[in-house]
């Protein structure tokens, strides 16, 4: 193989792999605060996609409006959901809570075909124009907004979380949510920032990746489980765990393609489940027994 | 008389009552729409049969049911249509999907909760791949046509009436012997596993073994309703093993009632029956019926999201309750009357 199609083909981990950073950083936030994997995760994602196609084609906003409209709409749901379905039971076991969500991901999916059809809905990209020739390779527009997305976001969160008394707060959450409650630290608030945080970063990957793939009502499930793979590849810590699980994962995706690419879908579930029975506190922790 | 005395006699009743109607109803109902619906509405008591043992006793949950399905589907389907008797072509479609069961269950030894429900999930998916790429043995998105009807020696079950009691007789079957597990010592070390698998394994009970045998029998129980289902449409193609199918069945488990392999049933019956309510109900407006099947999806999340809200123990613990409070006002109307 030459060097400029491995180059392609790392550009396409790299971009991919972004995309499944940004929704393990969403999976990654929710567990932080709650202990709880939120299976509609990859429902904002598509709701993303969804309401910034909305705003663009039904109500012609620009899509430098339509885009951050859509990701504050889609951080509102998942607030909303937080604030519905999961507070209420908070401190049920976790199987309860899993089933909630598992519940909110066929709504979600659901109430979009009723809202936004059935069809495949595309959207411009957000700077039109031909891809640039790097050493060989060509990187689309598109992919240089969605790695901007990525560095803007972990930049962001690590002052939220090193600077800021929110991100403080998470982090005490993170340790012991019990022991963070009695230092003062409104819990409550935070779990529910964390599921609006967590739902406008799916959404921004999912607008972010609509112009390159178009957007469908049953594009959720397939796409949680990849954000879910490399959220365990990073080990549901630290959000830069999350983004390095996210970028390795599109980079092992993008390896098998030489050889088969039909092999390229079942990838991240062979990686999901090689981690979960080898090695379930992710690549990057060492494991802790549980006492009784 | 004492309220569990009552609810013993009330469930022999009902188990009664249903036995002769379904007995019955081929006989009684002339439409053969009905007897089709009624027949998935069996395949679909098997697989939640086996998923409530698995995760509404032990706790142990399953997103990749659909997997076992699809494995004891296409196994008898492919033997079947390779002239093999039906009878051992079962036998190697329900083998098969126990194996399928044994594969998954054994490293999922260590992982609980989210962890579990991915990896079920995801080892789903891989078998669905699978299924459609597999194109010599599966028939890939085609599917597998031409599976014949099940047939016991001379004896075919080819009719919609036979059919229908082959389905409902090994149905009868599966829930005698779950019921007789979920009453005994092995049901008792199910639940003592969905509680604490710590203090169940402190009570000397083997979990290794116990969860590995529910995995396998559940996965079993999947792979004999699929063999079934494949021999009774006669056609199997990917679309029908999907995680939506997984997460239809899990709804079924959980709006029943953990823990309660009748509620489990119970629940089976009424999300299947959904969809078709206008052939179980005739007189219902045109409109409504499109609009209840329209919306079928969104009204299974929102039960499954309602009943782990408003109704943790499901429809089983809410038919407890009701009838200990029955019980409690007849005691208390009777002068001298056995309290509860």
């Amino acid at each position: 193989m030459e060097t400029s199609e491995l180059l392609q083909l790392v550009i396409a981990g790299l971009k991919n792999g972004s995309i499944y950073a940004l929704l393990a950083l969403g999976f990654t936030i929710v567990y932080a605060a709650t202990n709880v994997i939120n299976f509609a995760q990859g429902e904002f994602y598509m709701l993303g996609g969804m309401f910034a196609v909305f705003a663009f084609t039904r109500f012609g906003l620009p899509l430098v409006l339509a885009v951050p409209v859509a990701v504050l709409v889609v951080a509102g749901i998942g607030v909303l959901f937080e604030r519905l379905a999961i507070r209420p039971r908070k401190d049920a076991e976790p199987m309860a809570l899993i089933i909630i969500t598992v519940g909110g991901s066929l709504v979600f999916a659901s109430l979009a075909r009723h809202a936004f059809g059935s069809d495949a809905l595309p959207l411009p990209e957000f700077t039109p124009g031909p891809s640039i020739p790097f050493a060989g390779a060509a990187i689309e527009r598109q992919a240089l907004w969605i790695w901007g997305i990525v560095l803007v976001t972990v930049a962001g969160l690590t002052f939220l979380y090193g600077k800021t008394r929110l991100g403080r707060a998470m982090r005490a959450c993170m340790q012991n949510r019990e022991a963070a409650r009695l230092m003062g630290i409104d819990t409550a608030r935070v779990v529910m920032i964390s599921f609006g945080l967590a739902a406008a970063l799916g959404a921004l990957a999912g607008v972010a990746v609509t112009p390159l793939t178009s957007t469908r009502f049953d594009i959720g499930a397939g796409i949680a489980v990849k954000g879910f793979a490399a959220a365990i590849l990073g080990g549901l810590g630290s959000p830069l765990a999350a983004v390095a699980g996210g970028l390795l994962l599109g980079l092992i995706e993008q390896a098998v393609i030489p050889f088969s690419s039909a092999l390229k879908d079942v990838v991240a579930l062979a990686v999901l489940l090689a981690v979960l029975f080898l090695r379930p506190q992710g690549l990057f922790r060492r494991s802790r027994r549980e006492k009784v | 008389m004492s309220a569990p005395g009552k609810r013993n006699i009330l469930a022999a009743v009902a188990i009664a009552i249903c036995a002769v109607a379904i007995v019955a109803l081929p006989f009684v109902v002339a439409d053969r729409y009905i007897l089709r619906i009624l027949t998935v509405v069996g395949i679909n008591v098997i697989m939640v049969a086996g998923l409530s043992l698995l995760f509404g006793y032990a706790g142990q949950i399953s997103l990749g049911q659909a997997a076992f399905y699809g494995l004891g589907a296409y196994t008898s389907g492919y033997l079947a249509k390779a002239g093999v008797p039906w009878l051992v072509a079962l036998v190697g479609g329900v083998g098969v999907a126990a194996l399928g069961g044994l594969l998954i269950a054994l490293p999922s030894l260590r992982l609980k909760g989210h962890y579990l429900a991915m990896a079920t999930l995801g080892f789903g998916e891989i078998m669905l791949f699978f299924f459609t790429e597999t194109e010599s043995i599966t028939g890939g998105s085609n599917g597998l046509r031409g599976i014949p009807p099940a047939s016991i020696g001379p004896l075919e079950f080819a009719t919609p009436v036979a059919k229908y009691f082959l389905v409902w007789a090994v149905v009868a079957i599966v829930l005698l012997l779950a019921a007789n597990v979920v009453r005994h010592r092995p049901g008792r070390a199910l639940r003592a596993i969905h509680g604490s698998e710590m203090g169940a394994q402190a009570c000397g009970i083997d979990t290794v073994r116990v969860k590995i045998q529910v995995f396998v029998i559940s996965a079993g129980l999947g792979g004999l309703a699929g063999v079934l289902y494949g021999h009774y449409v006669g056609f199997v193609s990917p679309s029908t093993f999907t995680l939506h199918y997984s997460l239809i069945l899990v709804t079924m488990v959980a709006l029943g009632g953990m823990g309660s392999l009748g509620g489990a049933v119970a629940g089976t019956v009424l999300l299947t029956l959904l969809p078709f309510i206008d052939a179980i109900i005739p007189g219902l407006p045109r409109t409504t019926v499109a609009v209840l099947q329209d919306w079928t999806n969104d009204i299974y999340g929102l039960v499954l999201i309602l009943v782990m809200l408003f109704m943790p123990r499901g429809l089983a613990g809410w038919a407890r309750s009701l009838v200990a409070r029955l019980a409690e006002r007849g005691s208390a109307r009777v002068p001298g009357g056995e309290r509860a």
